[in-house]
């Protein structure tokens, strides 16, 4: 993992002029002195989504250990993060059926900003920056055609939205870049929403749950992988790729609750998906339900954490055998550490720090 | 699209100003255990003193409601079509008690839309209601072939539009005309999906064990603790789902310190004037439950204030909704009245915090336990 550089005194990818006026002058006043005062910190390795005692939400930076540097406040819940190590910026996106996205600078080189969605899309709480940095994806909803959507975004012009193209799928939650940056993956989780009921699952005895890579240069489908007719609750929701490129995705299950499905998988470009056949005591604590996944590449392995379940199973890559399982209750985030990995949970935990606020769902990792 | 600032951000800066928050922050937030030994009876609870006799009384409420609507048709009269209107609010107000369970086999088969299909922001379903009633579309007629039909022409919304829409007068002078028959129809389906419901909580092996007994094998719960997550999980949603879908839908506040003139017919239930009765049945259902299931049981004896303090804030809602008593497009154009819905706006989102925030972390379920409900 690269630290971030340059991020300083490369052009803001903002309109500045009119980011300023928006915000008034009284703002820019505040500006000078806290940028200046920001670069003294330490470096921000990660940063996570938070509710705050007061039931308040916001993003933090936190340093190796999980200490809080710095906290930005947002005007609603935020679920999952990105982050571009070529420009230096990070987003927040809104938690479904959201409609705000955020994009902040954990070194502070551009003024926090705030992208709305169209009216008739909204966010589904994923999203990641293209190789380059110039363009931001985000998964939505179309919510009258009943499909997944990304939402492309030029973060040189402000982060304006200039196209989109179908996730092929319905759904869709987490999104990855392939390292090379010319391959969406994106999970598609099968399960309908539309904001006029809320959070409501409208669709629970007919999902449609797969995975699909979408070429970054034309929008086109390269391959789509439904879950098999008896795993069709087997919502596919977060995904992550390994050193070799495989691509690992995590699974909620919406049937019955004493059934022990599969709850993880991997597969490569061109081959078909194989599901992780974990022992049954590893199934029954990830509860049928994991949060989230990370590959730590350096090391070859695989994590997965379970608010249920209130666990965390860490995977070698290669061999598919559970290497520890660590009970964390109402475990949350989970991001690649300088060695293993590093765990949130609701309970205010992040790493070797206990905060006293929530930790939402995902933990990016900055450098 | 362009950046939009929000003014909180610049806030942030301001704060940020103050210096950095430390890395080590106060106590976490205090760590509270589920009471195992007190949930069972919890659930117990819920299920035979709320759930079960709700879905009992809305299958009784239903047989009368068809019951009545075929007399009409046979009999038609100013009285008969009167007895059909007070069955129809009959059956609103036992289907907003009972609607807050939004779980279970509610949610299979269509059975939640196919009993109330609401939103209907586009008027989708009622056109397709005008477009039956047009065509006199004679397999909209039939229990058996209306259910094969749209869910939004096949309950509460489309037999109110037929009692009560443009052309309603004609049900007290035709006998056995096609709009009646078409709302036998409606209420038989009603009827029909009401008995699967009860049906189901009734069947002692069936849903109602698995609530009672969570454990290892369950189909539903496997512990306590996703038993309790779901139990108060009705009563957040809840809250939740009658501020964003039912509330905001016709009213939505004051919005950038412009008063929001409101959509009236976009109310739930405008035209037959159910739509604070049920905004206010919806309220009653929720404390009822939070009541009779004994959830207070489940705080620590040092928390029982939370119990105290959410039932204030429902009672406060309750008056409010029921204070709300003009029909819903002239309380919208009264001061006072709107007053009230701003009220009750302002105090949902009170009540959402501490059932969620409060009452959960208090019972040992986390901070803001709905954390984790697929994502």
């Amino acid at each position: 993992m690269t630290r971030v550089q340059g991020t300083v005194n490369k052009p803001v990818m903002v309109d500045r002029r009119a980011f300023l006026k928006m915000a008034g002058a009284g703002w820019a006043a505040t500006l000078a002195p806290r940028a200046a005062f920001a670069l003294s910190q330490a470096d921000a390795v990660f940063a996570s989504a938070f509710m705050a005692p007061d039931g308040s939400y916001g993003i933090a930076t936190l340093d190796d250990r999980g200490g809080i540097i710095e906290r930005v406040p947002l005007p609603a819940r935020a679920h999952g993060m990105t982050f571009s190590p070529a420009s230096g910026l990070g987003v927040a996106f809104a938690r479904r059926p959201g409609t705000y996205a955020l994009i902040f600078s954990p070194r502070r080189a551009v003024s926090p900003i705030v992208i709305t969605a169209r009216p008739e899309r909204h966010f589904y709480g994923h999203g990641c920056f293209s190789a380059d940095g110039r363009l931001l994806y985000a998964t939505e909803n179309d919510f009258v055609g009943q499909r997944g959507m990304v939402g492309v975004y030029d973060a040189t012009d402000g982060f304006a939205r200039i196209g989109e193209f179908p996730t092929y799928g319905v759904g869709p939650h987490d999104m990855t870049l392939s390292a090379d940056g010319g391959t969406l993956v994106i999970a598609n989780g099968g399960i309908e929403t539309h904001p006029d009921f809320g959070r409501t699952k409208l669709n629970l005895d007919h999902m449609q749950p797969s995975l699909v890579l979408v070429d970054t240069a034309t929008g086109g489908l390269i391959e789509q992988h439904v879950m098999p007719e008896n795993l069709r609750q087997l919502s596919t929701r977060h995904v992550d790729i390994d050193a070799d490129g495989k691509i690992w995705f995590a699974c909620q299950y919406e049937g019955p609750r004493n059934d022990l499905p599969p709850l993880a998988g991997s597969f490569s470009r061109g081959e078909d998906v194989r599901f992780l056949s974990l022992p049954e005591e590893a199934t029954v604590a990830l509860a049928n339900y994991v949060g989230a996944i990370a590959v730590n590449r350096q090391d070859g392995l695989v994590g997965l954490t379970s608010p249920k379940g209130g666990a965390c199973i860490t995977v070698e890559g290669r061999t598919g055998n559970v290497i520890s399982t660590q009970r964390l209750a109402d475990a949350a985030g989970i991001a690649a550490a300088s060695h293993g990995f590093v765990t949130s949970s609701y309970g205010g935990q992040l790493g070797e720090t206990q905060s006293a606020v929530a930790w939402d769902q995902h933990i990016v990792r900055l450098a | 699209m362009r950046p939009v600032v929000v003014s909180l951000l610049s806030l942030a800066i301001a704060l940020g100003a103050a210096g950095p928050a430390p890395a080590q922050e106060g106590a976490a937030l205090s760590p509270r255990a589920l009471n195992e030994q007190a949930l069972p009876a919890v659930m117990e609870k819920a299920v035979d003193a709320f759930i079960r006799p709700g879905y009992g009384r809305l299958a009784k409420a239903t047989q009368a409601l068809s019951e009545a609507t075929h007399v009409l048709c046979e009999k038609p009269s100013e009285a008969a079509l009167g007895e059909v209107q007070l069955a129809f609010d009959g059956v609103v107000r036992h289907w907003s008690t009972i609607e807050i369970v939004r779980v279970g086999p509610v949610i299979e088969g269509n059975r939640f839309e196919r009993f109330l299909f609401y939103p209907d922001r586009k008027s989708t379903g009622l056109k397709q209601v005008q477009a039956i009633l047009v065509k006199e579309d004679e397999t909209a007629t039939s229990v058996m072939t209306i259910r094969g039909k749209s869910v939004a022409v096949q309950g509460l919304g489309a037999l109110e539009y037929v009692l009560y829409g443009t052309g309603a007068k004609s049900l007290s002078g035709q006998k056995s005309g096609f709009r009646c028959r078409y709302g036998a129809a409606i209420a038989d389906n009603l009827r029909a999906v009401a008995s699967e419901l009860s049906d189901e909580w009734e069947k002692p092996d069936g849903i109602q064990a698995a609530w009672k007994n969570p454990g290892p094998g369950n189909p539903v719960f496997r512990d306590n603790k996703e038993a309790a997550t779901a139990l108060l999980g009705i009563l957040v949603h809840g809250v939740e789902t009658v501020k964003d879908q039912r509330l905001r839908p016709f009213y939505a506040g004051a919005v950038a310190g412009k008063i929001d003139p409101g959509h009236p017919k976009l109310a739930i239930y405008w035209r037959s004037g159910n739509t604070m009765p049920s905004i206010t049945a919806d309220f009653q259902a929720l404390q009822s439950l939070f009541s009779v299931s004994g959830m207070q049981d489940l705080l620590p004896a040092d928390s029982r204030s939370v119990a105290g303090s959410v039932n204030f804030v429902f009672n406060s809602v309750i008056s409010a909704s029921k204070a709300v008593d003009l029909p819903i497009a002239a309380a919208l154009a009264d001061d006072e009245q709107r007053r009230k819905l701003d009220f009750i706006a302002l105090n949902t989102q009170d009540l959402l915090d501490r059932l969620d925030r409060d009452f959960g972390g208090a019972i040992g379920l986390g901070s803001g336990f709905s954390f984790s409900d697929g994502d």
